[in-house]
């Protein structure tokens, strides 16, 4: 943490693609143009290569930071660069695919003139939308689909046809917004294998969702984002690993055991405690007591909380917070 | 050049998607084949001595008695009076109905082209947004343009196959139709792009057109006022578009007579390209 504006300094990589710097951005709403203070102040780089994940509950900022990356949103201060031109520079976004949230395509197009149209405005040759249209269509699963308007398609097609648009023009950064919205079990395997596959030629990806178990299978690491600002950021098993204990599995528990004097929580069935800080002298004190008090231990084991429960610990930490 | 055919083709496809375009086109069909196969004239000596639709006369030709010669007078119409009034006919139609319904056609088009999950795509893509909405204009001048010339162009081939008698002044009703749908288009556009709600820009455009209607008339008004409401008048005539004047314009020209004044057309024009300007401006710096 930056120690006078609580901001998030990402370590110093060498060649970063994405270059956030004191980004802030206020929109000013209704006839009254009241302050909505959606980014303040935030700091990030992102070099070649990296899966990397934004986490963050609804209005925490992370669509607006993705807006001003693609030059959708124009910051109020500070600066934002991709391959160390400005993020407005339309130059920069040749380079780049972006799959919006809630995108919407023209219905009356069929999937393969809606990949032809923004083939076009992604400067794509002809010769280059040909070999390519097909290609991505069946990498998707839309092939059966390329004449079908996209009109009749439903949310899960449309996020495929979107995936495929995002990545027409072979980029380097590919920002997903919600990819996996609306998605079937299936699907959602279909695009994380794609993004593995994506990331196996060195493409940047840069993902925001609310689904955790996504972003901790596929990212390689994680920004989380709360009211405008960075606070925290580290891998999938640095997040994770806040939330690491112990759980101890006992035949039972007696009436007089205190759970508020220990840092536990216990399970509904009384027949497991949890250790929450982790510490192996918390764990032998407790097991001391427990066989003191006549318990039998069953079975310990090492509590790995999963990135969602650590998000929601730091979310709520933040909330709770003066 | 590609990304600029892509924004063209996208408004291409999205105006066709749209059953008005494809029923103005059905109208100017008719109305040209309609000349072309049902309307039979029979010309005599530079006159039309009668005109007859799907085969019934519709002028007489008897003539009638003139009391001071004591002789009986062809009524046949001037030819060249005859065309004059198709073509006024069509001109105005074009030029009233063409341009009221095709704001209305517009305004999905612009919502669709505003639209969040559209506009964000769009604008993600390697043009910048000056491009991107001049694509957008292009496709739609373009769109208008063609029905413009699909329907004048149209009558008067017919017209002036059946005649022989050419008066290529006629067409000059293409470039206004489309020049003044392009002025009236700067309103919808910019107020959408300002309050993202197209219903407010097409409520203000038609507004306009009505006072126009008032605008227009000037000559009886201005006298009647006092000093200062006078000035206000003359302030909003010369300030907002004169869409009903430059229908004089166009009449002046078709008729072959020399026109008193540009002013109407020459007002309008820098209307719009002011408008056009706030609305480039706005375009450039809002969020999406």
């Amino acid at each position: 943490m930056h120690p006078d504006e609580g901001i998030y300094v990402a370590s110093d990589i060498s060649s970063p693609v994405i270059h956030i710097s004191a980004l802030h951005k206020t929109y000013a709403t209704g006839i009254r143009r009241s302050k909505i203070h959606a980014l303040k102040g935030v700091d990030m780089q992102v070099p070649a290569g990296e899966v990397l994940g934004i986490l963050g509950p609804n209005g925490a900022g992370k669509t607006t930071l993705l807006k001003v990356l693609l030059g959708i949103v124009l910051p109020t201060s500070g600066e934002a660069r991709l391959f160390g031109q400005p993020a407005g520079d339309p130059t920069a976004r040749r380079r780049l695919g972006y799959l919006p949230e809630n995108h919407r395509f023209p219905t009356y197009l069929t999937a393969r003139q809606t990949l032809d149209i923004y083939g076009r405005l992604a400067d794509l040759p002809d010769a280059a939308r040909k070999e390519r249209i097909p290609r991505l269509l069946e990498e998707v699963g839309l092939a059966s689909w390329e004449d079908t308007r996209v009109g009749k398609f439903s949310k899960g097609m449309m996020q495929r046809l979107g995936l495929a648009q995002a990545l027409l023009n072979q980029p380097e950064i590919v920002v997903l917004d919600e990819p996996t919205d609306g998605v079937d079990p299936v699907g959602r395997r279909d695009i994380r294998d794609r993004l593995r596959a994506l990331k196996q030629t060195g493409t940047t990806i840069v993902i925001n969702s609310h689904l955790l178990s996504e972003i901790e299978l596929v990212c390689d690491r994680v920004l989380i984002m709360h009211k405008g600002r960075i606070i925290r950021s580290g891998t999938v098993d640095e997040l994770a690993q806040q939330g690491t204990g112990w759980r101890i599995e006992v035949d039972r528990l007696p009436v007089s055991f205190d759970s508020t004097m220990w840092p536990v929580s216990l399970e509904e069935s009384r027949r497991a405690i949890l250790v929450e800080d982790g510490l192996p002298a918390t764990l032998n004190r407790l097991i001391d007591q427990l066989r003191a008090d006549g318990v039998q231990i069953l079975g310990i084991e090492r509590h790995r909380a999963s990135l969602e429960a650590g998000f929601i610990d730091l979310i709520t930490a933040q909330e709770d917070m003066p | 050049m590609t990304t600029l055919s892509g924004s063209l083709l996208l408004t291409f496809r999205e105006l066709w998607a749209m059953r008005l375009t494809q029923a103005m086109l059905v109208i100017a069909s008719l109305a040209w084949l309609l000349l072309s196969f049902a309307l039979n004239m029979d010309v005599v000596e530079g006159s039309m001595a009668a005109v007859r639709i799907f085969g019934f006369d519709t002028t007489p030709t008897d003539g009638v008695f003139n009391e001071e010669s004591g002789e009986w007078v062809s009524q046949a119409l001037s030819l060249d009076k005859f065309l004059i009034g198709i073509n006024t006919f069509v001109f105005g139609a074009a030029y009233f109905l063409g341009t009221l319904l095709g704001l209305f056609a517009t305004m999905p088009l612009i919502n669709g082209f505003l639209e969040h999950g559209r506009i964000d795509l769009l604008l993600s893509k390697p043009l910048s947004r000056a491009r991107l909405l001049v694509g957008h204009l292009t496709g739609v001048w373009l769109t208008v343009l063609v029905l413009s010339a699909y329907l004048v162009g149209g009558v008067w081939l017919s017209l002036s196959l059946k005649t022989g008698i050419w008066m290529p002044q006629f067409l000059m009703a293409i470039p206004f139709i489309t020049v003044m749908f392009g002025v009236m288009y700067s309103v919808i556009l910019t107020i959408s792009i300002i309050s993202r709600s197209s219903g407010l820009g097409l409520v203000v455009t038609y507004g306009l057109i009505f006072l126009s209607i008032i605008l227009a008339s000037h000559d009886q008004i201005v006298p009647v006022l006092s000093e200062g409401n006078a000035a206000i008048f003359m302030t909003f005539y010369h300030v907002l578009p004169n869409f009903i004047e430059v229908v004089g314009v166009q009449a002046q020209l078709v008729e072959g007579q020399v026109v008193t004044t540009w002013y109407p057309f020459i007002s309008s024009l820098l209307f719009g390209s002011v408008t056009y300007g706030i609305g480039f401006f706005w375009f450039s710096r809002r969020d999406f």
